[in-house]
């Protein structure tokens, strides 16, 4: 599977783009074929007040929905509209086009806490065996 | 030593679809494929060609005897002794309250020699109903473990059953079944698609399996899971036990007033179920579309100005038609064609109409 060495990984599959004070944020490869065809995404508002490791969007495959956590805190300054018409994207291009929310930062520390793309890959195994 | 739990249970051909690459998940005490693809491209397949699904995890009652007829008819709504040898009837089992204790399909072998089968989920309690209510003259057996069952369902079935097992079967006509070895073919379904279901002993499953499979491979045959099953099935509006059904729901409320004899008298639950008709359910089952956007999900509150009137049971986007699609249970007088109602979201209204049942229908 395909972790870019450029992002940076939470424990519950989210990756995060970190360009100085904003951040792109969406989900990883792993997560997106667990959760099979996304049919739904739900996106926060533009000025939602993101909290670290709490729910920020929502993913629906046929069976069940998820959580999409902010991997860091901060304001939401763009979300992705696309995925309301075409949540397929989440499956086709979860790294580009299904990219889901734009942060600014509110604590550009706490991207420290986060995992390597090494780092992450070594968690799917362990949590896989 | 390994500490899986041994109440949950693997289908006899549980290899072949690891083999396969499906995803395997717990539907009740079972360990099932879910999806082998995923649950859109399978479901489009038993849409436009034909799936095989593995449902063995059903359950096989045999019930024979000099007075098995008799006791069918008194513990089952539909009149059994007009039963033709080669039908299969679906109909609700009704406790003494009238409600459901599941929805099964008895198939007539001989006048006296029927089997029923049952849903996978209610095995234990269906055989306790079955033996609680026995009379003498009466040989009644859970076979569950010895049988297996498949289906081939779509389109392309008929080719298919035909390249693998000649033309009788094909002329089966709906919900009729012949005999097959030890088990049967029946041309039943549970996806709104033409399609046979076939029942054998499990150590024949295999081999039955991989004839299908070969037989159906240039009609693009595939193994579907389980949650195309589900999508499928709600599509063509069929009830779904511990869903649509349940201990506390009357066929009346469910929709299935047709699958019972009202000239019938004397079987258990009869007043029950004449005191319901005759005063109308106070709620019915509905088919809705949502307007706004989102899946209604199972257990959603449906309401009408804020004011509770039911719960969803089935909520699914539906690939056939690209909408989202669900069932629910809704006070009776708000059950109209076009009625306009909300379903609980995370915590959010969303606008739904009540439409016709079932969304999709074979041409």
């Amino acid at each position: 599977m395909n972790f870019p060495e450029n992002l940076k990984y939470t424990k519950t599959h989210e990756w995060i783009s970190v360009n100085g004070a904003t951040a792109k944020v969406g989900i990883t490869e792993y997560a997106q074929k667990e959760i099979s065809d996304v049919v739904f995404v739900e996106l926060p508002k533009v000025a939602f007040g993101a909290i670290k490791e709490k729910g920020a969007a929502v993913v629906e495959s046929v069976k069940a929905a998820f959580d999409i956590y902010a991997p860091v805190s901060g304001v939401v300054t763009a979300v992705n509209k696309e995925l309301e018409s075409n949540p397929g994207l989440v499956n086709q291009d979860c790294y580009g086009t299904g990219w889901f929310f734009e942060l600014q930062l509110s604590d550009p520390g706490q991207v420290a806490t986060l995992m390597s793309a090494k780092d992450y890959a070594a968690h799917i195994q362990s949590a896989a065996h | 030593m390994s500490s899986i739990s041994d109440s949950v249970r693997r289908l006899p051909l549980h290899a072949r679809h690891v083999e396969k690459n499906a995803r395997i998940g717990q539907f009740g005490n079972w360990e099932v494929p879910l999806y082998y693809t995923t649950i859109i491209q399978e479901h489009h397949l038993v849409r436009q060609k034909a799936g095989l699904f593995d449902i063995s995890h059903m359950g096989e009652f045999f019930v024979s005897g000099p007075t098995a007829c008799d006791y069918l008819n008194k513990i089952l709504p539909r009149s059994i002794e007009k039963m033709l040898p080669g039908q299969a009837w679906y109909m609700p089992l009704l406790n003494d309250q009238g409600g459901l204790v599941d929805d099964i399909i008895v198939y007539a072998k001989a006048h006296n020699d029927y089997l029923v089968i049952v849903n996978a989920g209610n095995v234990d309690k269906d055989r306790k109903w079955f033996e609680d209510h026995l009379i003498p003259g009466v040989n009644f057996k859970d076979r569950s473990d010895e049988f297996g069952l498949l289906a081939i369902q779509g389109p392309a079935s008929a080719v298919i059953m035909e390249a693998a097992f000649g033309q009788f079967y094909t002329g089966l006509k709906n919900y009729s079944f012949a005999a097959f070895g030890e088990g049967m073919i029946a041309r039943t379904g549970y996806t709104g698609e033409d399609g046979f279901e076939i029942m054998v002993p499990t150590a024949k499953l295999d081999e039955i399996w991989q004839v299908l499979m070969r037989a159906g491979a240039k009609h693009g045959l595939e193994p579907v899971g389980f949650g195309a099953r589900d999508t499928l099935r709600l599509e063509a509006a069929m009830p779904l036990y511990g869903h649509e059904l349940s201990d506390e729901i009357s066929p009346v409320e469910a929709g299935l007033s047709m699958f019972i004899d009202w000239t019938k008298t004397g079987d258990t639950s009869r007043a029950n179920m004449n005191a319901v008709k005759q005063s109308g359910p106070q709620r019915k089952r509905v088919g809705f579309e949502l307007v706004g956007r989102g899946i209604a999900r199972e257990g959603a509150e449906v309401t009408v100005n804020g004011q509770k009137c039911g719960w969803v049971t089935s909520g699914a986007p539906s690939p056939t038609l690209g909408k989202t699609i669900g069932m629910a249970y809704v006070s009776a007088d708000l059950a109209v064609l076009g009625g306009a109602i909300d379903i609980v979201i995370r915590g959010t209204p969303v606008p739904a109409k009540i439409v016709k049942l079932p969304f999709y229908k074979r041409k």
